[in-house]
């Protein structure tokens, strides 16, 4: 079971002093959140299997607030636990008894849009679809587009350096976003890039985005926007096995081509998803493709084409064309309610986030095959063919005693599999608490305490969204000490001149 | 005398820094020592050379991934990419004739390429390195073995340090393993030139090709000067600086779209489309900032002025009229180049202004005596700076990998 740092009893014993000096900074009804009751929409994010109630939450409005907020829990020794929309599915904004949960979503406007320089500056509160709403009207969009966009929060989006279905082709948010203001533990406000293409220094916006809430707050955030491809197209090609399927895939992309979107349901998939919404798909297929193409009218027909032929030479039993708007939405609406889709077969679902090299991706289903045989419960599949990224869905209903558990237990051994064949624990939803534990299958120490090196740089108390991302919190005496092992008196026997 | 240790494994590299650090003797570390005269010279007399840390790992083409040892020769990597129609898509530039240190092509390593996080023409699209970085395996400072991403292009698992790694200049750590994205090479390459000699016309020409839907991957601003260089004849008859843009993609798409940009900067001056060949040579030109290269064996002062593109074009002007340089535009404006005939750096001038245009400026060219006093890479502002130095205390604290590089004067260790 997850492990939490211990409640600090003095924090809680202070817990009066420091809500007044939260109205104090944030005076605004509502601003401060105390009540159990009020308290209670905030105890867990999109994992819902973790719950717990914050100690306070604090809606600040600007960023001073923010500043004045931090400095006071850096001097204070209070943690925090920075939320944004609360959409995350890996636990990054579960709260902790004795933390105060800093909510951002009053930072809702969009301040800017510089069409000259395509970009956009939002607060961290605006959705990731609300960037797109907001330049739409002139033909923009922002490219990263998790499949919570309608309500996802730009400033999660960073801390979970979130991806999306066009991943392969347009890069996650941390590919599409030019600079953040952000303040540090301390209090002070720091602008990190710009509208410019070059920072001075390291590169501290990379490493801020997809940092989940552990360096600092953002609060001020600028994108890339691009302007809309003239038109899309898709294509939904049915095989008779996955193999095949990813043999298309590897085909598509040899061949030089490059799709917006490319996408992959498996059998329990594709079954679960047409009974729910009716999007035509053939339900005699063992793996079927989604792939779409955009662009100018004229290379999406003539990709369209050769995709199309690249699909018969790989042995595709069916294939079909969107010929319309209404037809490619219908195409992508079974795969984007592929979730509630399994929702609506199953009491309960965990959805998986591994990433594996594509051409391992047979191998990988097989495994899960007798993984569900030994675990005793069923897995659906959707795959982010083109990038790699898998969602397995395994079935499973919380009301009975020790299904959780086994769920857990075949999630962690499904992300092994995939750490095993050479990909990652989290291709978009982060580490969080969900897969905290399991960051040893892909890190040695030296790796982590050396990710840990940064956290450091940047707080060095471990006030910031404590319990996150590493198993183990090594104090700052530890991270600071000269391994002897690694530390040679003789001259190292190597060619030397 | 120098001491020149060049590890041919990652263990031999780690023993290597692992006596640095326990003699505290300062590291100056190198690849193929193509990029060796951008930044601060190392003041130390132990070279850690890194170019027998060689070899591709794997390349999977279809997976669009290839791993290599960090001091893998540029040229192989390009040669197998090459085979398989594949390429870096940031297109990085190729520098050794700029900064005065021979003229191979494809000079340096993968390693180096990294490192200093090079980006070319497309980075408007694309990026830089550290966009198809996917991971690495380094030696840190304190002579410990530590990795970080994958080689898989979704990855969210603990912090990105290949970012960080990414335009470091080895100073946080010794990469031996890179495993970068790779991508097709387009079918077609396209370039459509538009006739424009103010720098400032030519900002607009590139944010109005921008700011339209026929995905431009390349804008550039050639001045008159340096147009013969290019040594395509339809582009000297114009007898005038010149707006490059290009399309790239599917053969059908690139002509409709290199028509579609003749038509809408049409406005801004003549306009005519160069085919496929004149395209990459274009492309190659302003990649590898050839206006800028000294045949003559001088050495001009050159700098590369980064700012937020819209404004580029008048910043270019600005620049040009307070220096009475010479100047070349990418990254649709993004991007200066800006090179000086005086021996005098005018540093705090040319910083102001990318500063007050929202930008930096780094000194690319220079010789050592004046890389001496002026600082080659743009101050961070102290708060970033700060926390720079702390990242780079904790990953390498007895400053023993490649210090002054980034800055003169900081980050020496004592000893040796």
């Amino acid at each position: 079971m997850l492990r939490m740092p211990e409640p600090n009893q003095n924090t809680l014993a202070r817990r009066k002093d420091i809500i007044a000096a939260m109205r104090d900074i944030v005076p605004a009804t509502g601003g401060v959140i105390v009540d159990e009751d009020q308290l209670r929409p905030y105890e867990c994010d999109g994992l819902m299997a973790y719950r717990q109630l914050p100690m306070i939450v604090v809606l600040p409005e600007n960023t001073g607030q923010v500043a004045a907020i931090l400095k006071y829990c850096h001097e204070n020794k209070v943690r925090i636990v920075p939320r944004g929309a609360g959409t995350g599915l890996s636990g990054g904004a579960l709260p902790m008894a004795d933390a105060i949960t800093i909510s951002m979503m009053k930072f809702n406007r969009v301040l800017e849009i510089d069409w000259d320089n395509r970009a956009a500056v939002v607060q961290p509160g605006v959705t990731n679809l609300g960037i797109t709403r907001a330049v739409e009207h002139k033909g923009f969009y922002y490219a990263p587009d998790p499949s919570s966009q309608i309500a996802c929060s730009i400033g999660g989006n960073i801390a979970e350096n979130s991806g999306g279905v066009h991943c392969l082709k347009y890069g996650l948010t941390t590919n599409n976003v030019l600079g953040v203001e952000m303040v540090t533990i301390e209090g002070e406000i720091l602008r990190v890039g710009g509208k410019g293409l070059d920072q001075a220094g390291y590169d501290l916006l990379g490493l801020i985005t997809g940092s989940e809430g552990l360096l600092g707050i953002v609060t001020e955030v600028t994108v890339r926007i691009l302007r809309k491809p003239e038109t899309a197209r898709a294509l939904l090609l049915g095989f008779n096995s996955s193999e095949e399927g990813g043999k298309c895939v590897a085909a598509i992309i040899a061949a030089g081509i490059i799709p917006g979107g490319l996408e992959m349901m498996d059998a329990p998939a594709i079954k679960a998803t047409e009974d729910f919404v009716h999007a035509g798909y053939p339900l005699d297929v063992e793996a079927l493709l989604l792939v779409e193409l955009d662009g100018p009218q004229v290379e999406v027909d003539y990709l369209i084409d050769r995709v199309g032929k690249i699909a018969t030479d790989c042995g595709a039993i069916y294939s079909r064309i969107s010929e319309n708007e209404e037809e490619r939405l219908l195409f992508w609406s079974g795969r984007k309610n592929a979730f509630p889709a399994i929702g609506r077969i199953s009491p309960d679902y965990m959805c998986m986030d591994g990433t594996i090299p594509r051409g391992r991706l047979a191998e990988v289903l097989t495994g899960m095959q007798e993984l569900s045989k030994r675990h005793g419960l069923g897995v659906a599949n959707v795959f982010h063919a083109g990038d790699g990224n898998l969602h397995p869905l395994i079935m499973f209903d919380a009301n009975k005693a020790g299904d959780l558990e086994k769920a857990e237990a075949f999630g962690a051994d499904i992300l092994k599999l995939c750490v095993e064949v050479g990909g990652v624990l989290s291709g978009e939803h982060g580490i969080g608490v969900e897969k905290r534990d399991l960051m040893g299958e892909m890190f040695t120490q030296d790796d982590m305490m050396h990710q840990e090196r940064i956290k450091m740089a940047f707080d060095e108390d471990q006030l910031l969204n404590p319990g996150k991302v590493f198993p183990t919190l090594h104090g700052c005496g530890e991270l600071k000490t000269l391994h002897a092992k690694a530390v040679a008196d003789k001259f190292p026997d190597i060619p030397r001149f | 005398m120098a001491e020149i240790l060049t590890p041919t494994t990652p263990e031999q590299l780690r023993d290597a820094v692992g006596w640095a650090l326990g003699s505290r003797t300062p590291l100056e570390i190198i690849g193929s020592g193509s990029k060796r005269a951008y930044g601060h010279a190392v003041k130390t007399n132990a070279v850690l050379d890194c170019s027998k840390l060689s070899g591709i790992l794997f390349y999977e083409p279809e997976e669009l991934v290839i791993s290599a040892h960090a001091g893998t020769p540029l040229a192989d990597i390009k040669a197998a990419l090459a085979e398989k129609n594949q390429q870096f898509h940031f297109e990085p530039g190729n520098f050794p004739e700029l900064l005065g240190s021979g003229n191979a092509p494809d000079a340096g390593t993968i390693g180096g390429l990294v490192a200093c996080n090079l980006a070319g023409p497309r980075r408007i699209k694309v990026g830089s390195a550290r966009d198809h970085l996917l991971g690495f395996q380094a030696v840190s400072g304190r002579a410990e073995d530590f990795k970080s991403g994958g080689r898989v292009m979704k990855n969210v698992t603990g912090f990105d340090l290949s970012k960080l790694m990414s335009g470091s200049f080895g100073t946080l750590g010794v990469m031996h393993t890179v495993t970068l994205k790779v991508m097709p090479c387009d079918e077609q390459s396209a370039t459509v030139i538009v006739a424009c000699d103010d720098p400032k016309k030519a900002g607009k020409a590139m944010t109005a090709a921008m700011g339209c839907e026929n995905e431009v991957s390349g804008a550039a601003w050639i001045s008159a000067a340096d147009i013969a260089g290019l040594e395509i004849p339809v582009a000297s008859e114009f007898g005038s600086g010149l707006v490059v843009l290009r399309v790239e993609g599917p053969k059908p798409s690139v002509a409709w779209r290199a028509e579609a940009l003749c038509k809408a900067l049409a406005s801004f001056g003549e306009t005519h489309e160069l085919a496929d060949s004149y395209s990459h040579r274009v492309w190659q030109y302003v990649a590898d900032a050839r206006p800028f290269v000294e045949t003559s064996g001088g050495a001009s002062l050159l700098w590369r002025v980064s700012v937020p593109p819209a404004i580029g074009g008048d910043v270019c002007a600005q620049l040009q009229d307070v220096t009475g340089g010479r100047a070349m535009m990418d990254w649709a404006g993004g991007l200066i180049w800006l090179a000086l005939d005086d021996a005098d750096a005018m540093a705090n001038r040319i910083r102001e202004i990318a500063e007050m245009a929202g930008g930096q400026a780094n000194l690319v060219r220079a010789p050592e005596r004046v890389r001496e006093t002026v600082p080659v890479f743009h101050p961070e502002s102290p708060a970033l700076a700060r926390i720079n130095a702390k990242i780079k205390e904790n990953f390498d604290p007895e400053g023993i990998l490649n210090p002054g590089r980034l800055m003169p004067g900081t980050q020496i260790a004592e000893g040796a």
